[in-house]
């Protein structure tokens, strides 16, 4: 009786605490899933969970001195949350892809960053009693403790300001000081289950219930491309949004040559066994094919512009949504002579020495409309760019004129990257041609990294076209990193040179000492 | 009358002092304290446990280095060591390696029966950055500031760690990477660096790697256990393939390691001395080593658990036992919808077990009386104190 007394009294005390703290932030959680098949019968799939804190600003830098307030969420991930009000960071993104994205065959990602292994920019407000690239390092080294990820390297040596190509997604709140951006890019990195955990912990429901409890490791890391991204966003009407995205390309017709049929269960090895009651909206959308004959199972919850939706609130569990087609699949050659987006692009870097080389881009626009774009190429230290070897062909016609607000921070070695950014003009229905010689620094011992016979990855470069009219303005293409061949010393040869001089110094000296020291006296031997 | 008051009140500055010094140091409360804390029937007095596991080796024919690494965290994490007091340092992914045919899994059984990956694993350090010079940062907790938590080792000196290495190694060295390699000396260093840190209270020291016992041989550092696979001038082997994995899949000794620590579980009362007895020669193909000189308590009563298992026991008091398991009953059963029936029995065990603790309660209850005579003490203190301050006032005031 008396711990019942006890119990009702705690709860009259709690109560106006609860509700308080319920109207000081109203937190919201959506989450959705997007599949939809493409052309070469891969299936490529979007989970999307976004959080909006609302009416929530960044943490201003200049209050950094000042004691913050105290930070009482629901659903938004509270170990993030201090990572961005510790380092005052009002907008960033991290994305952890593997493999190549094919914008050939696959069309523009529903995720715009795709570029491969590692990337990290954030804009910061300037003026606090820390620097931005203070702040930045303290953010890198946050969220890798925070997603098991190696970003502490993504150091002095990587990081740029490109502010051209990566301009803010969200607002920014007014301010008498600048705004900054850092990015950096790790292209080596691998993305594995250690990377998911912590993702699926900054959940409401982790992968328990909901859309999420379909990300299967085991499958989701055997896909032909998978990507796990993170997105924190200031949205001046509503308040802060972080948005957990994953993104994968399946392929069903691995196990089953001519059969593109997908379901859950054999997409993610799992199904949809509850719902997640955080979540206000939580829904599936799969893109319905258009002049095909198919059926999808189980019966949508509505239709909206060639997608079904289901609603899984209204579904019944456990809920498999599966396609089939009525015909088989077969590869057609005309699937892939025309391109799914107008622009693509392809680098390479030639020549065969350790020494000079040369990159080189193609960029080809088969649209009917001229396009602007930003090119944008950042690199180590350890490839520098000869800027006054630039070229730009046209279908194999020199035109200098069409590359205009050349930018370009030479590196510094063993400290600065470089950034060389340019807006080039891509003629309608011709290929652009871009090369630049470059040179291959020459490393310290020290410098190599323990696997240096493998090269250096050199991140991708990334292409935004820009201007009215152009198709996917505004959506950023990412190049497939490439790998730079340094000269790499044989590292066991160090200890065969000294060797090799000390027994050669050795004998040298030896035999020199002692013809010096050494007496020689003509002795007679007497007879008797 | 009036010289005689300065002696009183020596007379009783002594008096009170006396009490301080016949009342038990704040030392031994505190060993006391903590001397409760560790496991009932244990002679340990650790109270959290923490484990860091490296896997020094790169590429994908050292498969067999993650997947002993990864066999240990298993058996940490298993035995109740949580995810944040264990460092793991894995020197390639061979998980999500492109020559991995099962994506997201790494096995240590030709039968391919366990998954060490799993679905919940957190990698601490990984690729490039494990190197020597981070693995001493580790230990010594030299680091810069904004480097998180997770990638830190709190501990205390009041913590057991467990020191697992396993790669390729020599005559006193172990390579990371292939690239560099960390000294008997430098770990023995970092040790002692660490001891006069006061950042442990036991360690224990595993090492699989070939001529693994030169690796403890120049440790100095007190309350060290440290064992190896083999002993100078030995190699240690690996134990089998797997033909669909293609490389051998885990070494000799840590499988038998893990074999024995397969039948360990919470409560278990195992102690070091058999799991060092449980060491065979033959079908480990080299000599394992124990080195127990440094460390002050007899083997058989240093239990498995002190290093591979973590603090979990809570105090609970008898008559709120009942209370106690009832409540998360009741939060079972609302929840029947997000949680499976195995896991709510799991709960209903997990409430039942402080009724082991049934014996330690009595203890804490034995010595409610040594309790209640410091209460006397220290009633008697402040009632010195009170006097003497009443004396002094009225000395002030008299005059």
């Amino acid at each position: 009786m008396l711990i019942h007394w006890k119990s009702h009294f705690l709860w009259a005390l709690c109560l106006p605490l609860l509700t308080i703290s319920r109207s000081l932030a109203s937190e919201t959680f959506e989450e959705e899933l997007t599949v939809r098949a493409l052309r070469d019968g891969k299936v490529a799939s979007r989970f999307s969970f976004t959080t909006i804190l609302d009416g929530e600003t960044p943490r201003n830098p200049q209050n950094l001195s000042v004691e913050d307030t105290s930070q009482h969420y629901t659903l938004f991930p509270l170990t993030l949350g201090q990572i961005l009000r510790e380092y005052a960071v009002t907008e960033m993104h991290l994305s952890l892809n593997a493999g190549k994205w094919n914008y050939k065959r696959w069309g523009y990602p529903d995720e715009a960053d795709v570029g491969s292994g590692a990337e990290l920019w954030a804009w910061m407000g300037d003026g606090g009693v820390s620097t931005v690239d203070e702040r930045w390092r303290g953010l890198r080294n946050g969220l890798a403790g925070l997603f098991c990820a190696s970003l502490g390297s993504l150091d002095e040596l990587r990081t740029t300001s490109p502010s051209f190509s990566f301009t803010p997604q969200g607002g920014v709140p007014d301010s008498p000081f600048p705004y900054a951006i850092r990015h950096a890019s790790l292209p080596s990195e691998h993305v594995c289950t250690e990377n998911l955990t912590p993702f699926l912990k900054l959940l409401p429901c982790k992968s328990l219930s909901g859309i999420a409890s379909l990300l299967n490791p085991h499958r989701l890391f055997d896909a032909d491309w998978h990507g796990m991204g993170l997105h924190v966003l200031w949205l001046p009407d509503q308040g802060v949004q972080v948005r957990l995205t994953f993104q994968s390309v399946a392929d069903p017709l691995r196990p089953s040559a001519n059969k593109r049929d997908w379901s859950f269960a054999s997409i993610f090895d799992r199904t949809i066994d509850r719902t997640c009651p955080s979540a206000t909206s939580s829904r599936v959308a799969v893109a319905l094919p258009i002049n095909e004959a198919y059926s999808i199972h189980p019966q949508p919850s509505s239709i909206e512009q060639d997608h079904a939706i289901f609603n899984l609130e209204g579904q019944n569990a456990p809920l498999d949504v599966s396609m089939q087609w009525a015909a088989e699949f077969e590869y057609l050659a005309t699937y892939f002579r025309t391109a799914e987006t107008p622009l693509s692009v392809r680098r390479t870097l030639q020549g065969s020495s350790q020494d000079l080389g040369k990159l080189s881009v193609f960029i080809t626009n088969d649209g009917t409309v001229e396009i602007q774009a930003a090119y944008l190429e950042t690199m180590p230290w350890i490839v520098q760019f000869y800027l006054h070897t630039m070229t730009f062909h046209v279908d194999g016609v020199p035109r200098a004129d069409l590359v205009h607000n050349i930018s370009y921070i030479p590196p510094i070695p063993h400290s600065r990257a470089m950034t060389f950014q340019a807006v080039l003009t891509l003629p309608s229905r011709s290929t652009v041609h871009l090369s630049i010689d470059i040179t291959k620094a020459f490393l310290r011992y020290t410098e190599h990294p323990p696997d240096a016979q493998r090269g250096w990855d050199l991140s991708p470069a990334v292409l935004v076209p820009l201007g009215p009219g152009a198709e996917g303005r505004g959506r950023r293409i990412y190049t497939p990193t490439l790998l730079v061949d340094l000269a790499t010393p044989d590292f066991s040869m160090p200890y065969n040179v000294i060797i090799f001089s000390c027994s050669l110094v050795a004998f040298i000296f030896g035999s020199i000492f002692n013809l010096l020291t050494r007496k020689f006296v003509v002795l007679h031997a007497e007879s008797n | 009358m009036l010289l005689s008051i300065p002696h009183l009140i020596l007379l009783l500055f002594s008096w009170s002092w006396g009490i301080h010094a016949a009342s038990p140091s704040h030392e031994e409360i505190v060993g006391d304290f903590f001397n409760k804390n560790g496991h009932a029937g244990s002679t340990s007095n650790h109270t959290n446990n923490w484990a860091v596991l490296v896997c020094a080796s790169r590429y994908w024919f050292n498969y067999r280095h993650m997947a002993n690494a990864l066999g240990m965290y298993r058996t940490v994490k298993r035995l109740g060591i949580p995810d944040s007091n264990i460092i793991l340092m894995l020197a390639d992914d061979a998980a999500c390696n492109a020559r991995n045919k099962f994506p997201g899994s790494v096995y240590a059984n030709p039968g391919r029966g366990l998954d060490l990956y799993g679905d919940n694993i957190e990698v601490d350090y990984r690729g490039y950055e494990v190197t020597v010079e981070n693995f001493i940062r580790v230990l010594t907790g030299r680091m810069e500031p904004s480097v998180p938590r997770s990638k830190r080792l709190l501990t205390d000196a009041r913590s057991n760690v467990f020191v697992y290495m396993t790669g390729h190694g020599g005559n006193e060295f172990l390579k990371f990477q292939d690239n560099e390699e960390i000294s008997a000396f430098d770990i023995a260093d970092a040790f002692e660096q660490m001891w006069q840190k006061r950042r442990y209270n036991e360690i224990f020291f595993m090492i699989d790697t070939c001529q693994a016992n030169t690796m403890y041989s120049k440790f100095y550092s007190p309350n060290i256990l440290a064992t190896g696979s083999s002993k100078m001038d030995q190699n240690s082997y690996s134990y089998e393939n797997d033909n669909d994995i293609g490389v051998a899949v885990i070494d000799r000794y840590t499988h038998y390691v893990l074999e024995y620590m397969e039948r360990i579980n919470k409560t278990s009362h195992e102690t070091m001395r058999d799991l060092f007895d449980s060491y065979d020669r033959d079908k480990i193909g080299s000599d394992p080593g124990v080195r127990a000189d440094l460390f002050p308590r007899p083997l058989d009563e240093v239990r498995i658990t002190d290093f591979f298992g973590g603090v979990a026991q809570v105090e609970v008091q008898p008559p709120c036992v009942a209370e106690d398991v009832s409540l998360p009953g009741d939060f079972s059963s609302e929840g029947d919808v997000s949680l499976s029936n195995d896991s709510s029995s799991e709960d209903q065990q997990s409430a039942q077990s402080p009724v082991h603790a049934g014996g330690k309660a009595a203890g804490a209850w034995g010595q409610s009386t040594d309790r209640g005579s410091d209460g006397w003490r220290g009633t008697r203190a402040w009632g010195g104190i009170l006097l003497l301050a009443a004396l002094v006032g009225w000395a002030g005031w008299g005059k």
